[in-house]
C-alpha cells in the first residue's frame, strides 16, 4: 500500500472529510463498475499506476496534478501515454477523474479502493501502536488474538512510539484498547493522588469533629 | 509532629505493588480542525450528544454537534495547546460536575476545579451538569417564602421558594446588589446559596466574594465563576453547572437559592459557539434554540413534592438590558420564562430611590401565595397606593392647588417612597420590615419630615428591638399580625411617636 502524497502535510488532513466522501465515492463507483463489467482484479492497474508510474516519475506526476495543465491536454497526455499499455477500462475510469477535475484525488482513492477489497474479504486494519518495534512471535500473537476475539482477518499497521514506554495500544475502526505503560502510570499517578487526598481530607475531619480521636 | 520517611515509602511501595492497571477502552477521533473554543473531529463514530471528551493535554471538551462526518466539539479549557492530528478520547458519561459539602465556601470554575487556592475540593459524588427539570408530579406549588431582606420586594414582589423571579435592568442599576442582599439575607436560614457568575469582569466577581466573606455569608455559599476573559464554552455551561451543584443540596430536602449573573451574557457566549458551530443564526444572530437553553435551565428551580423531601431551589436570573429596551429579544424570552421579574431603573437609581424598583412594571406571579400573613395583610394596599400617589405625584408638579386630602395623600406617599429605600448590605428581618411598612402605612411617620424618615426608621428598629422585644418575637414566631400583636404594635408605635414629638 502506497502513502499518501504530500509528505508535509498530516495525515489528518487528508482525513478531511468531505474529500474522503468524494474519494469514497470515486472508489466504490470503480469496483463496482469494475466487477460489472467483468474485470478482473481492477487494483492491479490503479496500483501500478500510483505505485510504479507516479511515483517513479515524479514529474508526469505534477504534470496530470498541475491546474495549469488544461483538462484537453491532460486527456491527450493520458491517450498518448498510458492508454496504448493499459485497459480501456482504466483509461476510462482516469478520464472520468481528469473531466470532474479530480485526478489529484487518485491516490486517496487507491487507498480507499484497497481498504473496500480488504473489508469485502472480511480484513480489517488495526492500527497497533508500541514503544519498541514488534517482534515475529508477538505480531502473531496479537493477530491470532484478534482474529478469535473479533472474527476478522486483521491487517496490522505498525508504528513505533518510544513515548509508550512499554506495552500496546491496539485501534479497531474508533475503539481504541489501550495498555500501554504510560497510561497504567498515569493511571497510578491518579490512584495515588486520590489517596493522599482521602488523608488529607481524614486527618481534616479528625480534628474537626470533636468526637473523633 | 515528624514523617516517618520510611512508613510512607512502603504505603506508597504496597500501593504500587497492589495496583493492577486495566486495558482502557474508549472511542476515539481525530482532530481536523481548531480554533475559538471549538474542534471539528474525524472518528467518534460511537459518541452520544453531550458526552464528555478528552484531548492529550487533559483539557476536556463536549460533542456538541454530531455531522455525517465530522463532530464538533466544545473545548473546556485552553484550545491553544491543541492541534489538529491530536486525538480525541471519548470518556463514555456525560459532562458532569463535583457536587457535596465540600463545595460550600469555595470558588470553582464550571467543571468544578477550585479557583480560590484553598486546595483541591474533596469530594467523591459529581452530577451531570444537563440535568432535566423534575416533572409535574414532583413538584408542589411555591408556598413558602424566600426572604430577600430587601422591604420593597418582600412587600410588593415577594419571592416564593421554587420560583424563578428575574432582576432586569440597565447597567449599574443594582441588580447584583439585590441578589447578593438576598444571600446576605439567608444567613442562619438553611438556605444554600450558588452565586453564578457568568462573563462577569474578574474584579467584580472579587468584589462579591470579599463581601461574603466579610458578612460570613461564605460559609452557606457557593461561587462559581465564568469570568469574561474564560473562553465561551466555559461561559455557557457555568449556569448548568452551578443548577447541577444546587440539585445536590434540593435532591437532600434542602433549600437552595441560585444567582445567575448575568443570563444575557450566557446567550451571547452561546450565540458565539453556535456561530462557530455553523448553526443558523436568527433574530439578533442568536440561534434558534436560546430560549430552550435557558428555558431548561430556568424550569430546574422547583419546589419538590414531599416524597422528594420538599427541597427547593429558587432562581434569581439577571438580565442587562440597554437602555431600558426590554423587548430586546433575550429580555423578552427570559421574562416569559421566568414567575416575575423586578425591574429597576436608571431615572430611580440616580434620584437615589434606591433599590431602584419600578414598582408598576414589577410583578411577582406566584410569590403572593408565599407572603407571610403578616405582611401579606399590610402590604396588599402598598403597591396600588403607590402607584395613586405617583400619578398624583406628576400633577402635583404642574403646580396646581391642592386639596387638603390630596396633599395628605402626597406627603405620605413621599415618606413610603423613603420608608422603602434601603441601604445596600442592609437585609432586614421580616418582622422588622413588617414594623416599618406598618407605621408608613398607618401614618405614624407622617410628622417625620422627609428627609429624617431613614434616620427614624433606624431609631423605630433599634426602639422596638430593646423595648418591644416581646412584641417583635411574637411577630417573628406567628409570622401573623394577629389581633393581639396589632394591639401591643400600635401601643408601641404611639409610644414612638411619643417620644418623637417630645424630642422635637
Amino acid at each position: 500500500m502506497s502513502d499518501l502524497r504530500s509528505i508535509s502535510r498530516p495525515d489528518s488532513v487528508l482525513e478531511d472529510p468531505g474529500t474522503l466522501a468524494v474519494a469514497t465515492m470515486y472508489a466504490q463507483s470503480y469496483l463496482t463498475a469494475a466487477s460489472q463489467s467483468g474485470v478482473a482484479a481492477p487494483e492491479e492497474e490503479l496500483n501500478s499506476l500510483v505505485d510504479d508510474v507516479l511515483r517513479g516519475f515524479p514529474e508526469f506526476e505534477q504534470l496530470l496534478m498541475s491546474d495549469s495543465v488544461g483538462r484537453d491536454d491532460k486527456l491527450a497526455i493520458v491517450e498518448r501515454v498510458i492508454a496504448p499499455t493499459s485497459s480501456d477500462f482504466f483509461v476510462n475510469f482516469l478520464k472520468v477523474l481528469i473531466r470532474h477535475g479530480r485526478f489529484d484525488m487518485l491516490p486517496l482513492v487507491q487507498n480507499i479502493a484497497t481498504k473496500l477489497q480488504e473489508e469485502a474479504a472480511g480484513k480489517k486494519r488495526i492500527r497497533v501502536r508500541s514503544a519498541r518495534a514488534l517482534s515475529d512471535s508477538s505480531r502473531s500473537k496479537i493477530v491470532a488474538h484478534l482474529k478469535s476475539t473479533f472474527g476478522f482477518e486483521p491487517v496490522l499497521q505498525e508504528t513505533v512510539d518510544a513515548s509508550l514506554l512499554g506495552g500496546v495500544i491496539l485501534q479497531v475502526g474508533d475503539t481504541v484498547y489501550d495498555s500501554s505503560l504510560r497510561s497504567r502510570l498515569k493511571q497510578l499517578k491518579g490512584r495515588l493522588v486520590e489517596k493522599a487526598f482521602n488523608e488529607i481530607q481524614s486527618g481534616r475531619d479528625r480534628f474537626s469533629h470533636p468526637e473523633g480521636d | 509532629m515528624k514523617f516517618r520517611a520510611d512508613e510512607i515509602a512502603s504505603v506508597i511501595q504496597k500501593e504500587i505493588e497492589d495496583f493492577r492497571g486495566q486495558i482502557q477502552t474508549a472511542e476515539v477521533g481525530r482532530v481536523i480542525e481548531v480554533g475559538d473554543g471549538i474542534a471539528r473531529c474525524t472518528g467518534l463514530s460511537n459518541v452520544m450528544s453531550g458526552e464528555m471528551l478528552e484531548f492529550p493535554n487533559g483539557t476536556r471538551g463536549f460533542a456538541f454537534n454530531l455531522e455525517e462526518n465530522s463532530v464538533g466539539v466544545v473545548i473546556l479549557g485552553d484550545y491553544l495547546k491543541i492541534a489538529e492530528g491530536d486525538e480525541v478520547r471519548s470518556r463514555g458519561k456525560l459532562l458532569s460536575v463535583p457536587v457535596g459539602e465540600a463545595l460550600l465556601g469555595r470558588m470553582v470554575d464550571p467543571l468544578g476545579n477550585p479557583l480560590d487556592g484553598k486546595g483541591p475540593v474533596i469530594t467523591s459524588e459529581s452530577r451531570p451538569v444537563e440535568w432535566l427539570a423534575a416533572g409535574v408530579a414532583e413538584r408542589q406549588p411555591v408556598k413558602e417564602p424566600l426572604q430577600t431582606g430587601i422591604k420593597a420586594i418582600d412587600a410588593m414582589t415577594p419571592v416564593g421558594r421554587g420560583q424563578r423571579e428575574l432582576i432586569i435592568g440597565d447597567r449599574k442599576t443594582g441588580k447584583t446588589a439585590i441578589a447578593i442582599d438576598t444571600i446576605l439575607n439567608q444567613k442562619d436560614t438553611g438556605v444554600i446559596c450558588v452565586y453564578v457568575a457568568c462573563g462577569q469582569r474578574a474584579s467584580s466577581i472579587a468584589g462579591v466574594v470579599e463581601i461574603l466573606r466579610e458578612k460570613g455569608a461564605l460559609d452557606y455559599t457557593i461561587i462559581v465563576a465564568a469570568t469574561s476573559a474564560d473562553p465561551a464554552p466555559l461561559q455557557y455551561i457555568g449556569p448548568y453547572a452551578g443548577a447541577a451543584m444546587a440539585e445536590y443540596f434540593m435532591y437532600k430536602g434542602m433549600h437552595t437559592l441560585i444567582v445567575y449573573d448575568d443570563l444575557s451574557k450566557q446567550a451571547v457566549a452561546y450565540r458565539q459557539l453556535s456561530l462557530l458551530m455553523r448553526r443558523p443564526p436568527g433574530r439578533e444572530a442568536f440561534p434558534g434554540d436560546v430560549f430552550y437553553c435557558h428555558s431548561r435551565l430556568l424550569d430546574r428551580a422547583v419546589k419538590l413534592n414531599k416524597e422528594l423531601g420538599g427541597g427547593s431551589m429558587t432562581a434569581l436570573p439577571i438580565i442587562e438590558t440597554l437602555e431600558g429596551e426590554v423587548s430586546a429579544y433575550i429580555p423578552t424570552n427570559v421574562i416569559s420564562i421566568t414567575d416575575g421579574q423586578i425591574y429597576l431603573e436608571p431615572d430611580l437609581f440616580w434620584k437615589g430611590i434606591r433599590p431602584a424598583i419600578n414598582v408598576g412594571v414589577s410583578v411577582s406571579r406566584v410569590g403572593g401565595n408565599a407572603q407571610t400573613k403578616a405582611m401579606k395583610k399590610i402590604a396588599g394596599s402598598l403597591r396600588l397606593d403607590l402607584a395613586a400617589f405617583r400619578e398624583l405625584e406628576a400633577f402635583a408638579q404642574l403646580g396646581t392647588e391642592l386639596d387638603k386630602d390630596t396633599q395628605a395623600q402626597l406627603d405620605r406617599g413621599y415618606r413610603m417612597v423613603e420608608l422603602l429605600k434601603q441601604r445596600q448590605y442592609g437585609p432586614l428581618h421580616v418582622a422588622d420590615q413588617v414594623v416599618a411598612i406598618y407605621a408608613g402605612t398607618k401614618g405614624y411617620f407622617d410628622k417625620v419630615p422627609v428627609a429624617k424618615v431613614a434616620e427614624t426608621e433606624k431609631e423605630l428598629h433599634e426602639f422596638i428591638r430593646t423595648e418591644h422585644a416581646d412584641m417583635r418575637d411574637k411577630l417573628v414566631a406567628e409570622a401573623a399580625l394577629t389581633e393581639e400583636i396589632e394591639g401591643m404594635l400600635k401601643k408601641a408605635l404611639a409610644a414612638f411617636v411619643t417620644r418623637l414629638s417630645a424630642k422635637a
